[in-house]
């Protein structure tokens, strides 16, 4: 019986299967080079790999429902050039928030793809063109590894921001997504937490991080946090023994 | 007055158009055809019941009880432009003429090269009428020298036997009354209270004392037409040697080819070479014309006659076909034959001439950096392809109090309107708007959406759309028991709460 190639793939076949640029080989940074743009938050650049979100690559955002999508892209948006396109957005983008953040809506595109297969089709469409941001939210239907690899293949192609948001039980699946993350909102600001950042490995859990949020979404103090602040700056006021009121007019 | 010119003009005067083009129904009521509220037409029952032409429309109720239809030109138009379409099988040379004043249209056809074709004027005469009879629009005709004077024997009905001469003609000018002349009612009311009753006056005044003092009086305009009807050459010096030079009618013109199997095609696959045949033809047939197109129509028939016809838009105007082909296997990508196709046509019946788009010199790549709609122009083409218009949209800011009435869905070709006021620049605001704000339920004295509400930052009082569906409300930003910042009202008006939207 004579041996065939496929029983024993040859070295060569190998070593270029090492050179791909889509194969994640632990700690090896081969992707370094990769085009990133800053993320707009520091804390979240330190931890990325490139100091920014990749580009041209496939982004996933595991969240339950709407979850801090725009604090958490805006500032990158803001510095990307050309069109940024949301694929499926779960409600209507409101244009007076988008003018004050400094968007400028003849930029801001939406297109409506409830249906998975016309979703695929769209971002892979979107993703080839290279245009400057696609924010895809995945439609009801569950979308499969390869559909998503197909998603990845065509944001390779391009140069553009692609990110996919999914729902919170999508972070326990399988995806080809270079950068997985989980956002929700807690008391304290948006948790981000980076599950999944192709080119470097994780010997531990995952340790979240808390993006601030605007100052102006913050609640005044309650009245009876009010009381107390003042009943402290009273306590520790000095005591004076006596008041000297002047009188005016003499 | 010479003859100088062998140009044989035959009018045909649509004298009902008005109606007729609007309806076709001949009934026996009364019927007047109105434009700003004067009569224009008025119909034979009409008529004999002593409604007149330019009375008004309310005075010609009180007279008939007539029905009053309003005018449509544009209509009329469609109508002429038909006709001229029909007529362009007897001459090449069409005129279109709509009285300025009064409701009177007609076509103008320079005959004298195609008597020939036609076994002379009877010939040709009784082929029009016959092609005419079988349109719902009465016609009356006038044979003449010049396209004026035709125009006016249209309304002497004088028998045209073909061995008319120009000496002829002019004698059957010289008894019409003047009032036929009122395109130019200043002239023509002059000239009556001067004693000038028919063109024949006219004529006889000029053979006197030459056209000029008619020029010094009434203008090079009203010269110019009697010199055309009475075929008067006003330029001595040249002599008749140069003619003025008849207009070409220009026919519609649209593409169509087709392509027959010599087996019946089941799949879209084995379609595809004949996609792109046809698309080639088109793309040669823009080139050559310099035009464009945006819509095709691609119908498939088969052995038994049925038709399956769809229709493929591109939304910027297309020159070449590569991407009318792309689009045009997207709209078949997910679809399955109706039956077994045996014939493929393609349809283009919509062109536009070619823009020639200016392309700015941009040697640093600005360009790039401020791209827009217009570079993704394939790609948002195929997205409309696949998903529909409505699907790939903007949308922009409104001007209202009501947040939901700022909000503007927008075709792609628009500008996006994006000067918000002052006073909403520090507003408080959510980039999620629901598509309708949603009640929120009041649980154990609380408010509950999803979970747990709880009002933090607010109230803006926004008042608004008094005129229409008055708006009070108190917005609020509340926080959700999961820690989802929201975008609440109370509705002063109802006194319900509602969630308005998300701040993501």
């Amino acid at each position: 019986m004579s041996t065939t190639s496929s029983d024993h793939p040859s070295d060569a076949s190998l070593e270029q299967l090492l050179l791909r640029d889509d194969l994640w080989l632990g700690h090896s940074q081969r992707f370094t080079g990769r085009a990133a743009i800053a993320t707009g938050h520091t804390l979240l650049d330190e931890q990325l790999l490139h100091q920014g979100w990749p580009l041209g690559t496939l982004i996933e955002v595991c969240q339950p429902q709407m979850q801090g999508e725009w604090l958490l892209f805006a500032p990158a948006l803001l510095q990307v050039s050309g069109l940024i396109v949301l694929l499926n957005p779960p409600a209507l983008p409101f244009a007076q928030a988008f003018i004050q953040a400094g968007f400028d809506l003849d930029r801001v595109l939406v297109v409506k793809a409830t249906e998975k297969d016309p979703f695929i089709g769209c971002f892979t469409e979107l993703a080839r063109a290279s245009v400057g941001a696609v924010l895809a939210w995945q439609p009801a239907e569950a979308i499969s590894y390869t559909e998503l690899r197909k998603c990845l293949l065509s944001a390779a192609d391009g140069t553009g921001l692609c990110v996919m948001f999914r729902p919170f039980a999508a972070q326990q699946q399988s995806s080809p997504a270079r950068l997985r993350l989980f956002t929700r909102f807690i008391v304290d600001g948006l948790e981000v937490t980076l599950f999944k950042q192709t080119g470097y490995l994780q010997k531990q859990q995952p340790q979240p991080l808390v993006l601030e949020l605007p100052d102006h979404w913050k609640a005044a103090p309650a009245y009876a946090a009010l009381d107390q602040k003042t009943a402290a700056t009273k306590e520790t006021s000095p005591r004076r023994l006596a008041s000297v009121t002047p009188l005016r007019g003499q | 007055m010479g003859l100088p010119s062998s140009r044989l003009w035959l009018a045909i005067r649509l004298p009902d158009l008005p109606l007729t083009a609007l309806s076709t129904d001949d009934s026996e009521t009364p019927v007047v055809v109105a434009d700003k509220k004067r009569t224009v037409y008025v119909n034979p029952v009409a008529q004999r019941a002593g409604v007149q032409l330019d009375m008004d429309i309310t005075t010609a109720q009180l007279l008939s009880g007539c029905e009053i239809i309003e005018r449509d030109t544009a209509q009329e138009q469609r109508v002429l432009h038909r006709l001229s379409e029909q007529l362009y099988h007897f001459s090449p040379y069409i005129d279109r003429y709509c009285s300025p004043v009064s409701a009177q249209s007609g076509l103008l056809l320079e005959i004298s090269s195609c008597l020939k074709l036609f076994g002379g004027v009877q010939g040709m005469m009784q082929r029009i009428t016959t092609s005419l009879n079988q349109t719902p629009y009465g016609f009356l005709f006038g044979l003449a020298h010049s396209s004026r004077a035709a125009w006016l024997l249209s309304f002497a009905a004088y028998d045209i036997d073909g061995n008319e001469t120009r000496t002829a003609f002019l004698e059957r000018l010289y008894p019409l009354p003047i009032q036929l002349l009122d395109d130019y009612p200043a002239a023509c009311e002059s000239l009556s209270r001067m004693g000038f009753n028919t063109l024949g006056d006219i004529a006889r005044q000029i053979s006197h004392q030459s056209l000029r003092s008619f020029k010094k009086r009434f203008g090079h305009e009203f010269t110019e037409l009697l010199a055309e009807i009475f075929n008067i050459d006003q330029d001595f010096a040249q002599n008749t040697l140069f003619e003025k030079p008849r207009d070409t009618y220009r026919p519609d013109e649209w593409f169509e080819d087709e392509i027959q199997f010599d087996y019946p095609i089941t799949t879209v696959d084995q379609l595809k070479p004949a996609f792109e045949n046809l698309l080639t033809a088109l793309g040669d047939y823009l080139r050559k014309r310099q035009q464009q197109c945006h819509t095709i129509e691609w119908r498939m028939t088969d052995i038994y006659r049925r038709k399956a016809s769809t229709t493929v838009r591109s939304d910027q105007p297309q020159s070449q076909w590569q991407l009318l082909y792309d689009l045009t296997l997207i709209q078949f990508e997910n679809k399955e034959l109706p039956f077994e196709v045996d014939a493929l046509r393609l349809i283009c019946r919509q062109t536009l001439p070619r823009q020639n788009a200016n392309h700015l010199l941009d040697l640093e790549q600005h360009r790039r950096r401020k791209s827009t709609t217009a570079d993704f122009a394939t790609t948002i083409a195929r997205l409309k392809a696949r998903l529909g218009d409505a699907a790939v949209y903007k949308f922009g800011y409104h001007d209202s109090r009501v947040p939901e009435l700022t909000q503007v869905a927008m075709a792609l070709a628009e500008k996006s309107r994006q000067d918000l006021p002052d006073i909403y620049q520090q507003a408080l605001r959510p980039a999620w708007l629901l598509d309708a704000p949603e009640i929120i339920e009041e649980r154990h004295q609380r408010l509950y959406w999803h979970g747990y509400l709880t009002p933090h930052v607010g109230p803006e009082r926004i008042i608004g759309d008094w005129w229409n569906a008055p708006v009070a409300r108190d917005y609020y930003l509340a926080t959700r028991q999961d820690h989802l910042p929201l975008w609440i009202f109370f509705n002063l008006y109802d006194k319900r709460w509602y969630v308005q939207g998300v701040f993501a």
